[in-house]
């Protein structure tokens, strides 16, 4: 089973795909896949498995109205991975923060 | 995003000393968490602060040649690995270190969750063991 930040990483990975994710926040309302997919140089297909695999990450949903299917970015999950990084940036900060100081001490 | 942390920070001191100071544990122990650790590969470490809810870390070394240090980093209570590794190079003004820390998407979500309660706070505590430390040897003195 792939877990949730794997999906999250993965689906950020790409950068077709941050932009699309880009052009969603942007955007902030929910856009059509035909108005997605004007704005690049890929293929329908091409912008929907695209749009397949950032809804996994839980990055886009995407509801249908009449014909038209709609997108909408949810940056929600990326604060999943933040948090982590962030988590272990201050911890090593601390870390090397200690080590300059002991060493100075010990001059 | 990627999932590896680097640091990078330049030590005013010799090599060797910065090297002892991340690789031999009654070093280790005093900057960092206290350690049972050998730069040998293959040693099964733990560094082990006695604050309260510290969660143990434990791994194995993997590669330990001056001036290059890296060990496995597995936090109690979960089999997630990690690799922590650090790297020194001399330069003009003193000690270069580069830090990695890699691996960090392997955390599912509920691990990282759980990880977080289990840091929570006390962590804080476990790290900066040296900095009251060394303000009580300055208000000693």
């Amino acid at each position: 089973m792939q877990d949730k930040i794997t999906r999250i990483l993965k689906a950020i990975a790409d950068p077709t795909r941050r932009e699309i994710f880009h052009a969603l926040i942007l955007a902030s309302t929910a856009l059509p896949i035909t108005q997605i997919s004007n704005q690049f140089d890929i293929s329908r297909q091409g912008i929907t498995k695209h749009l397949k695999t950032l809804e996994k990450a839980g990055l886009v949903q995407i509801s249908s109205k009449g014909r038209e299917r709609f997108c909408y970015a949810d940056p929600v999950p990326l604060q999943e991975v933040n948090k982590w990084l962030k988590f272990y940036e201050k911890f090593w900060d601390d870390a090397i923060g200690n080590l300059d100081s002991y060493l100075g001490h010990n001059t | 995003m990627k999932d590896v942390i680097i640091k990078e920070h330049v030590f005013k001191h010799p090599i060797d000393m910065v090297w002892n100071a991340i690789s031999k544990d009654e070093e280790i122990s005093n900057w960092f968490i206290k350690a049972d650790f050998k730069a040998e590969v293959g040693y099964y470490y733990s560094f082990k602060s006695e604050g309260e809810n510290c969660t143990e870390i434990n791994g194995v070394v993997k590669k330990a040649n001056p001036y290059t240090l890296i060990y496995t980093w597995v936090v109690q209570n979960t089999n997630i690995e990690t690799v922590v590794k650090w790297e020194l190079k001399e330069t003009a003004e003193g000690t270069a270190l580069y830090l990695e820390h890699s691996g960090i998407s392997n955390y599912s979500g509920d691990t990282a969750v759980q990880m977080f309660t289990s840091f929570n706070g006390g962590w804080d505590n476990c790290v900066s063991e040296l900095t009251k430390y060394l303000s009580k040897e300055v208000h000693a003195g």
